[in-house]
This record gives C-alpha cells, structure tokens and sequence, in this order.
C-alpha cells in the first residue's frame, strides 16, 4: 500500500508562448543552433549525465537527438525539424533558425496567431512559387554534363560541418570522392526501372584524410588468412562465388520446439556435419572460389574449404548480403540437403586483398557492370572520423535527391536575403492580399516584415565573428564584412557575395541587414558560365525545410494549451 | 433517507486499483447533483476557450483539437466525469464529431434541469429534504426529456427545422469535371467537409484537406450512387488505407490509387513483363515445423527402417517438401507471396532462385483488405494451393514514402468483383503528432459524413412518413415536394449552416410546440445556450444571428417548395455566417453585399458559412439527453478503500437496487 501513490491530475499551461519560460527556452534554443550554422559554426560537444558517449558536432542530425527538453513545445519543433533532416538530409539548422525566428518576430509584433498564421501561409506560398518557377533568380540549373557543379554541392555540404576538420584540400578531396561514388552508384545500360546502386563505407581511423578513396566493387572487412595467393590475383578468368543465407553451423534451427530422442550410440551432431561436408565437396567440385555466408559457418567445414584453396567468409550480416548478392549476381541459398543449383551461383572479376593501416580488407570486382562501389574513409582520430562518416551519407544523399530536380539554390546566405527582397516588392507592388486574407493593411505589413526579417536573421548566422552582414541593393546577395572593417574601404575588404556569384564593383550598393530599404526588384544575374558559383544548396532540401519551418512555426503559434501528464 | 424504489444506480468507485476486495470504509459524500453539475460547468468552461484552440500533451506529444482525445488524455479522476468521457467518446466513435458541443449541451441542460427543480417545490412529502425532492424531480424531469425525445422530437425536426435545411447533394462526387458554379447545392459535400475540417484542423489546411476527402471519396466509388457503400468502405478499412509520412509538408499529402501493404520486401524482383501478376498470401509458415511442442521425436543411426531415420533425413525431407510447394507456385505461374508471418531463411532463398517476391508479416488489417479487393482467400495449407487462392494483380511494386519503402499493388479486373475502388491516402506532416492529427480528423470526417447520408434510425424513418401524410393533409399546395422527406433524409442526408442555426431553429420550433409540454421548454433554452457560449467573446452577435434566424421563420413560414429551401438556407447561412467566431469581419461584409445580389452569388455566400449535418446533430441530442438521464440516476457515491493483495470479490462499478447496506444513510 505505501507504493500507491494517488495520481496528480494533469498539468495545464494556458498559451504557452506568452509564459516566458517557454519563450526564453525557445530563444536559448535559437541562439544555440544559431551558433553552429554555417562553415565557422562553433562546435558543440554534449555528454548526457549517465555516462554516455560525448559527442562533438555542428551538425544538426546529431545535436537533435543529443539534446532533449523538458518542455513538450520544444519537442515538437525539434522533432519536426529533426523529421526534415532524417528525410532530406540538409537545411536542418536552416529551418530550426527560420522557425523559431519567425515564431519571436510574431510574439514580438503582438498580433493575433490566427491573422500572424494566414499571413504566414500566404507569404510562403509567395516564396514556393517563386522557387519553382524557371526565371528565378536564386535557383541554378545542375549541369550533369560535367562534375564541377555536383563537387560544388558536395562541398557546400561537406564544408559547413566544421567538425570534421578539414583543410581546404582535404575537402576538396572528400567532395571529389563523394561525387564519384555517387556516379558509380548510378546503372549506365539498365532501361526500363532503374535501381539505385549502393555505396559502402570502410573506415580507416589514425590516417591521412587524403589516403580516403573510393573503389568501384565490394572492400569487405575481414579477418584471418585467406589463402590468397600471388597467383589468385592475377586469375582473368571469372570466379565463381556462392552465398549462403542460413547459418551453417550445423544447427537445424528450422525443426520444431519439440523434443528430439536420440538413441544411444548415434552422433547426430556428426550426421549434420558429414552432411554440411557433402555440400562442402559438391561447392569444390563446381569450381567454387569464394564461399560466403550471412551466418556462422562450422569450423570444420571452413578449414576443408580452405584446405581446397577456397575463400571463406562468414558472418557477412544482414547489412552486406544484399550489396554482394547485387555485385555477383548470385543467388542466396538456404537449402541443405540438396544439391546446388547452378544458378545460385555468382561471380567476380578478381579478388586482392587491401591493405589501410592495420586492417585487411578484400577487394571484390564486379565481373560485368554493377552499380556498387566501396568508400574507404580514413581520419586521424575517431571524433572527426564518425562526424566525417555522417558527412559522407549526408552527401550523398544531396547529391541523390538531385537526379529527381537537378536544380540547386544559391547557398552563403544569398538565397535567404534574395527571397527577402523578393517578398519585400512583391508585397508594395499588390496591395490586394491584406483583404484576400482578412486582415488590415498594417498588420499584413507587420508580419511581412517579421517573415523577411526572420529570413535574414538566418543568413546574418552564418557570419560568427562578430562581422556585419550586408546586402547590396541590385541582386539582393548576402555580403560579410569582417569586424575591423571602416566604412571606408567598403568596396575592397567586400570582395564576393556569399555564394560567389556578384563581384565588388565602385558601382554597387550595400545596406546593413536589418535596416530599413526601400523595396525593390531583385535582379536575376546574366548568365555567364565563366563565373560559378562557389556555394550551392540542396534545391530539394532547401524548398522542404522552408516549408517545413513555416507549417511548424505556424504549428506553435496555434498550440493554445499544452496538458502535460506529470504522473 | 433515499427511496430504494427508484433503481439508483450507485458507483464504487474504488480508490488504488481496479479490483476492490470489501469495503472496508464507505465514506458517504453528498448528493452527486451537485458535483455533477460543477464537473460539467467546468467542462464547459474548458470547451469554450478549446474551441479555437490545439492540445498538445507530452505524455505521447499528441496534437489535437478533438474534444474526444482531449478528454480522454486528461485521464480524468472523478467517476462522474469518467461517465462523461465514456458517453462522449461512445458518441464521437459513432459518429466522428460533436464532442464539444455534447459537453455544453450535457451542462447547460443539467443547469435547466436543477433550475426547473428546485423552483418546483417539494410536491410529495415522501422526501425527507428538500435536497433529496429536488434530486427526484430532476431525475423525473430526465427521464420525461428523453421520453419526450424518443417520441416526439423527430416530429418537432421535421417540422421545424428540416424545411429549412440543404438536402446534400452527392452528385457533385461523381461529376469528373467541377460542378457548375451557378448550382448553389453543388459543393454541399465540400462545405459539410470544410466546416468539419476547420474545427478540427484550423483554418489554414481545411480547404486543402476536403478537397482531398472529396477526390478520395469520388476516385473510391465505381458506380455512381454508391457513395454509402464507398464511405463505409472507406471507414471499415481506414487503418489500412491511409499512410501517415512525417517530415513533408502538410500540402504534400496526397492519394495513391491502389493498396499499399505497410511492409517492405523481404524478397523483391523487379518484374519486367506487363502480363498481370498473380498473387497469393499465407496465413502460416511455409516450412513445416517437423514436429511442435510437446512432441517427441525419435531419431536413429539412418537407414531404410521409419525408426531408423537420422536427423538429417527429417530435415531433408521438410526442404523437399517444401520445394514441392514451390513448384506448384511455380506451375501456377504465381510471383508474388504475401505472408501474415515471417517466413524462414529456406523460404526466402528458394523464393529468389524462383524469381518471386515475398512480403512478410503483413497485419491482420491489411491482408483482409486485400483478400476483399482481390476476392481471394488465403492458402489454408501450404499442401494445398487452389488456383481460387491465386489474387490477379495489375502491378506490385515497391514505393517509396518518407523513409519506408512499402509495396504497392493494384488490382486486375476490379469492376468484376467489387463495389469499390481502393485508393490509398498519403498523410503527410512535419511530425508524428500531426500526421496522427491528421488522419483522426480523416477517419472522423468520414463517420461524419457517413452519419450525414445515411442515419440509422428507425424513428426518423417512421415519423418522417407519417409527418409527410401529414403535411400533405394540412397544406394542399405542396405537390411538389421532392418524392418524401424520407427519402431525402434517407438517401442524400440533410445539412445546415453552420454556427448555431440548427439550436436556434430547434429551439424555436420547441417553444411553439411546448405550449402543451413543459420539458420541451427546458431543452429549448439548454439548445439556445449553445450557440450563446460559442459566441461567448461577442454576445452582440449571438443577439444578431438569433433575432435574424427568427425573423427569417417568421417570414418565410409554411413555405415548403424546393426551390424555396435552398434560398432559406442559403439566407440562414448567411445570417450565420455573420457570426461565425472564425470568421472576419471584412468577410461577413463580402457575404452581406454578396447576399444583396440575389441569385447569381448565392454560392458565395454558402462558401462563407459552413455547413452542419443534421444527422450528426440528432443524434447528438439524443445521445446527450441519455446521458444526462443516466447521470441523474445516479444518486450515491461510494468511496471505498481497498488493500490490495487480497482477492477480488465486485466490480469497480456496481448497479444495485435496494440494498440492505444503503440503508445506514
């Protein structure tokens, strides 16, 4: 009876925006993923009190589920944005900024959540339109016809997780390799419905960045002698590799739950094992170079393959079997007790052994055409190397999602003040939508204002050293002017915009982010293809996550009462 | 003392746990009256703020605005309001919407009844307090309003307030292009379905969502006057029919013709031939277990004799016989197996050498779908694979959505067999707790609208006909009415606008009707007091709504022509619309001058102002004045305190009449 305790009812909060501890943590929590955005983001290591592992990152897919709260209203916005990011891999801490900025500058104007919401949902469907038409001035059109602009996109990605430490070369180098395993990834002669190939990771931890490469085929990670000789790797011929998906360990785990009655003087162990012996005999028999298994293979039937100068790898896991069984075209067998099909058989090109440091790893060629290549990433210590390793599969996955809508946007803070600026003359050329959307001319103009400013608000967080971000006033571009900068020698110390695609010049004029200009047109750029741009951003990504930032910005902004069940 | 005659239901309510073993202490705590009353003024309270409002609880981080799930997530204490909760959750279950409303109906009734008794003084003096006479009289005064509503409320509807309703046309569904705009009736569906959406979803993604409802409506139906049977389908199978993604946009939600199977492939084979793929699902494992629990297996050293097998023979034997199974797929040309269990390594190796698809652990749910649209059944024993049990697909393929791939299928010669078309929704939102959101809203809107077209109860029916005779006695200029009301009631549903018109119109026709009844009165102003609580911030407009709804009886009595019907309501919805919390005021303005130009622009003034179903709301009558009834009833409370480790003898709540033990109070 003393366990019983009587249940507290549940706790009620009344607007939660307008309780300023909510409202502060949301804002603690803004200038938190503030700080890490961008190339000179500053880094945030986290450890948890029950003695996990510490963790050192920028990145927004980490930090979300290292950081948790106590207030179901941060939840919420940090596992919609956390949600974006497990989809499209980019623009996390885009969005967290543009999300929880919006949500202060509509508090901060004092306007009804109801109106602030619908303006909202207006102004992003301005900003959506225009990112999806042709003539838009901050959308670039990816070329596939040569690789600078994908290792651009790479880049961009890579370079804004300073966590991985690396030197302008070394990223250069990442990116490279990145975009490479991403077109082998790609089928060439396959018509009809194309299946993505697969990259695999190795990682090499205490060496050179630039010792990373990518390998066309299967690097499998095994240990042991393999019974390779000098001779093996230079066979031309195709050889013939078998897969097993079911444990050949001589436990017959398929029978039954009952009772087995074996009596006395009868090995059934043995009788398994002279079976697994025959299938051993039969794969020697057919020429078998490499015997693989999902699952554990029986000592005894190992040291007779091997004897045979065959190759054996057990326990592949689940992970592996399916990228091998795409490399060598064979089929997983399963069956015990009868005999191969030829069929099931595979095959592979040639199989060497690599060396990185101190691990050997076993290099499978595809015998034909195969959409499966191997990254082998090397850093010198394991922090950078696990912040590299989420680096690479977030590149990849940008690089991906640019085969559905080869396009990118501007990236160094250039989109952001470009829709800005946008939405700016777009809202003094019609005057109309205040009374589409039910509300006073002034109080759509309040939440425009507030919705640009948040937009900016993302692109000054890119600067981190106390530099100032401007604007000039022909292309709406993001510029950074380092701290110890005067007035004076504007022109010079500006050199390029954010994404490098607008030159200083005598003739063009700035003004401080977050002070008032007069709206205008932002001028698209005259295309010349001698100048690219050096940022890009994942189109895809990015037109999601504004999406995303304004549906939960306006989210919070409707929650009206937050019941928590404290029992 | 209380009068045992009256079959007092009495609720133990058993502190820590739901087994009592005996009462050890039975504290004795008041009349409930009062309590219930405080209980649900405190809801109402609640309600009227949680109209405009979205609830968010961290227990499961749920997302909300349905009264039903607010509740119920309050996990509320008090016996009383756990009775409460039960009524209105049974309620919405049935018919998906009117929780909130239930709740300041339930209060404001309670309100009236205690009014009304308490000014009846005590008339028998069998009572020994004036508390106990008044519990009586209002416990009467229940059972009298539900009599009275079992009886004769359907009349008092008929004539009162369906004259003046829109007979929701389900044509609009059908037409593949959009309806002409000068039909005011075309998009009854959609306002019904926009309204709906508003409280439930807010006002930003309504629009969006019902027209998504109405697509999916419109794409599930074959035939065209099959809507009941679409939307039923549509509610049995809502659990496999929709796909909640997160991470996407709201505005990325999206229908997919087809089903989808909730579940990856655990053998996949990209089929190249476009003939139709046959199909054929399992209920059990295919490899047959040599032998289950409980059952002894004798092997030997192998050998000829049966005694004399070796474990490795029994196993050989299970592969083969398992390829034999395979190889009568295989003669069946089948290429796809479905599974409602997982399959062993054997199965899925053997598959891919046979260039089949697997799908494994398939619920419950999902498989019945499928066996309903294909129109097959299950293999029973894998020994025994009947060409019945092979399901004809058009395509089966993977789909990518969020970050699952699930397989699609669709299905081959569909016409033939069944009466509906499957067709899968996307629900997408930034998080879990708004696709949750989301999908409730969907699965509701569909009992709503299923409640609107086709109300089950028997009464309306008969009433409904008799009242028609009666009518047609009464008024000889009425020959053109369309066929019967209960037709129309029947077979298309009837709605009105939304904000108040249907308490206002009730409410009235009560008063007319009361003169001879005396409880009529009290529902009429319980009625009337919704619609005041729900424009409790602008008392001025509820004066307004209620002043023009009144006048608009009073002029346009005893007319009952259809055309005349869709112009009452339009002009009601428009005098409603006024009002409509949401609603701007530069909006009500557009519908004044839109109202002026008479005809043309009667669309635009429905649009303004949503729609109700009247189905919904006369059931929710009804299900409010049971339960208040049943509240009434309930005269004692009993606490008691139980110790735990020992056995359970009754039940947390005890229905009991005239027991010995009540009589130390």
């Amino acid at each position: 009876m003393s366990r019983l305790v009587k249940k507290s009812p549940s706790v009620c909060t009344d607007l939660p925006l307008d309780n300023a501890d909510i409202y502060n943590k949301l804002s603690l929590l803004r200038q938190l993923l503030a700080s890490c955005f961008g190339p000179t983001g500053r880094l945030k290591q986290v450890h948890n009190n029950i003695g996990g592992h510490v963790v050192t990152t920028s990145t927004s897919s980490v930090l979300f589920p290292a950081i948790s709260s106590s207030q179901p209203l941060v939840n919420l916005i940090k596992t919609s944005i956390h949600n974006h990011v497990s989809r499209f891999s980019d623009c996390g801490l885009f969005a967290a900024g543009l999300c929880l900025s919006l949500i202060e500058h509509a508090q901060q104007s004092g306007l009804a959540a109801n109106v602030s919401i619908r303006i909202n949902k207006h102004l992003l469907g301005l900003c959506v339109s225009y990112l999806q038409r042709e003539d838009c001035g901050c959308k670039v059109k990816l070329d596939f016809c040569s690789s600078q602009s994908l290792i651009t996109l790479a880049r961009s990605v890579i370079s804004s997780k300073p966590a991985c430490v690396l030197t302008e070369q070394e990223m250069l180098h990442i990116s490279r390799l990145a975009v490479q395993a991403f077109l082998l990834t790609l089928p060439c002669n396959n018509p009809g419905i194309v299946m993505l190939g697969k990259t695999v990771s190795a990682y090499v931890e205490g060496h050179p960045v630039l010792n990373s490469a990518v390998f066309p085929g299967l690097l499998l990670d095994v240990t042991g002698d393999f019974c390779l000789n000098k001779e093996d790797n230079l066979n031309p011929s195709p050889l013939s590799v078998v897969v097993f998906s079911t444990s050949l360990a001589g436990d017959l785990c398929e029978l039954g739950e009952g009772l087995i009655e074996v009596p006395a003087g009868v090995d059934s162990d043995l009788q398994i094992l002279e079976q697994l012996l025959e299938l051993g005999k039969q794969v020697v028999t057919d020429e078998v170079k490499l015997f693989a298994c999902q699952k554990v293979i029986h000592p005894v039937l190992q040291q007779y393959l091997r004897s045979e100068g065959v190759i054996v790898i057990e326990r592949l896991g689940a992970y592996l079997m399916e990228p091998l069984i795409q490399l060598t075209g064979a089929q997983p067998v399963a069956t015990l007790h009868t005999s191969l099909p030829a069929k099931a058989y595979g095959e592979v090109s040639e199989i060497s052994v690599r060396q990185f440091g101190s691990k050997t790893l076993l290099h499978l060629r595809p015998s034909g055409e195969s959409a499966i290549c191997t990254m082998v990433l090397c850093h010198r210590n394991e922090t950078m190397l696990s912040e590299l390793k989420v680096v690479c599969q977030k590149t990849e996955h940008v690089l991906r999602l640019t085969i559905r809508d080869p396009a990118a946007l501007l990236g160094g803070g250039c989109t952001e003040t470009h829709l800005a600026a946008y939405i700016r003359h777009k809202s003094n050329e019609v005057s109309e939508p205040a009374a589409v959307l039910g509300c006073s001319h002034s109080e759509y103009h309040l939440c425009m204002e507030g919705f640009c400013c948040s937009l900016e608000s993302v692109a000054k967080a890119l600067e981190h050293s106390g530099g100032n971000s401007l604007i000039d006033l022909t292309h709406a571009h993001h510029w950074t002017l380092p701290a110890d900068m005067t007035k004076g020698d504007i022109e010079d110390s500006l050199g390029f915009c954010g994404c490098g695609l607008v030159g200083s010049s005598p003739s063009r004029k700035w003004t401080y982010i977050n002070t008032k200009y007069t709206a205008f047109s932002p001028a698209s750029l005259s295309v010349d293809p001698a100048v690219r741009p050096r940022v890009l951003d994942s189109f895809t990504a990015k037109l999601n996550a504004l999406q995303v930032a304004v549906e939960t910005a306006n989210l919070a902004l409707d929650v009206r009462y937050i019941i928590q069940d404290v029992n | 003392m209380y009068n045992f005659r009256n079959k007092n239901n009495v609720y133990l309510h058993t502190v820590g746990g739901d087994r009592a073993n005996y009462i050890s202490t039975t504290e004795h705590r008041g009349s409930p009256g009062s309590r219930i009353r405080r209980k649900a003024s405190y809801f109402e309270l609640w309600f009227c703020r949680c109209c405009q409002s979205s609830i968010f609880t961290s227990s499961q981080a749920m997302l909300t605005r349905s009264g039903t799930r607010i509740l119920t997530a309050l996990r509320l204490e008090h016996p009383v309001a756990r009775m409460v909760v039960d009524c209105v959750r049974k309620h919405s279950k049935a018919t998906g919407d009117g929780s909130k409303t239930f709740l300041l109906l339930l209060a404001s009734l309670l309100r009236m009844i205690h009014a009304a008794a308490w000014k009846e003084p005590a008339v028998s003096r069998t009572y020994s307090s004036r508390e106990a006479a008044e519990a009586a009289t209002a416990r009467r005064l229940a059972d009298e309003l539900l009599a009275f509503a079992l009886e004769e409320l359907d009349d008092v509807i008929s004539a009162g307030v369906l004259p003046y309703g829109l007979w929701v046309s389900w044509e609009d569904l059908t037409a593949k292009t959009p309806p002409p705009a000068h039909t005011s009736n075309s998009t009854c569906v959609q306002k019904l379905l926009v309204s709906f959406f508003h409280t439930r979803l807010g006002q930003t993604h309504s629009d969006f969502i019902s027209d998504l409802t109405c697509e999916l409506l419109r794409n599930c139906r074959l035939k065209r006057d099959l809507l009941p049977s679409a939307l039923q389908f549509v509610n049995d199978n809502f659990p496999a029919l929709h796909t909640p993604v997160s991470g996407f946009p709201i505005s990325c939600s999206h229908l997919i013709e087809g089903q989808v199977i909730h579940r990856d492939f655990a053998v996949s084979f990209a089929h190249t031939d476009h003939q139709p793929v046959k199909a054929v699902v399992f209920t059990q494992q295919l490899q047959l277990k040599l032998h289950d629990e409980g059952v002894v297996l004798k092997v030997g050293s192998g050998g000829k004799m049966m005694e004399n097998k070796s474990i490795v023979e029994f196993s050989a034997w299970s592969e083969k016989s398992l390829e034999c199974v395979f190889a009568k797929l295989q003669c069946l040309g089948v290429s796809v197996l479905l599974s409602a269990v997982k399959q062993s390594a054997a199965v899925l190796a053997l598959a891919a050498q046979a260039h089949m698809c697997v799908v494994e652990c398939i619920s419950e749910d999902e498989l019945s779908l499928f066996a309903q649209l294909s129109g097959t059944t299950p293999v029973s024993h894998c020994w025994r694979i009947e060409p019945v049990n092979v399901a004809f697909l058009t395509f089966c393929r993977p789909i990518l959505l969020g970050v699952h791939r699930y397989v699609h299928v669709a299905f081959h010669d569909l016409e033939e067999r069944t009466m509906v078309k499957p067709c899968s929704v996307v629900v997408c939102g930034p998080g879990e707790g708004q696709t949750d959101q989301y999908a409730c809203a969907f699965q509701d809107a569909i009992r709503m609208l299923l409640t609107t077209c086709k109300p089950t109860d028997v009464t309306v029916t008969t009433v409904l006909s008799d009242r028609r005779t009666r009518l047609h006695t009464d008024d000889h200029s009425d020959q053109t009415m369309p066929t019967s009301f209960q037709q129309c009631v029947l077979e298309t549903g009837c709605a009105l606008p939304a904000g108040g018109t249907f308490e206002c119109l009730l409410s009235h026709a009560l008063l007319q009707h009361g003169r001879r009844c005396s409880v009529s009165h009290i529902l009429a102003n319980a009625l009337l007091n919704v619609p005041r609580l729900i424009y409790s911030q602008s008392p001025r407009h509820f004066l307004h709504i209620q002043t023009r709804i009144l006048s608009f009886i009073l002029n346009q009595s005893h007319t009952f022509s259809p055309l005349c019907k869709q112009g009452s309501a339009t002009d009601l919805g428009h005098s409603a619309g006024a009002g409509a919390g949401d609603v701007p005021p530069v909006d009500s303005k557009l519908s004044l001058t839109c109202c002026r130009e008479t005809g043309v622009s009667l669309k635009a003034v429905m649009l303004n102002s949503g729609l109700d179903s009247l189905g919904c709301k006369y059931r929710l009558l009804l299900a409010v004045l049971q339960c208040v009834s049943s509240l009434l009833r309930v005269d004692t409370m009993l606490y008691t305190h139980t110790a735990l480790n020992t056995q359970s003898c009754s039940r947390a709540s005890v229905s009991w009449e005239g027991s010995e033990d009540e009589a130390e109070h």
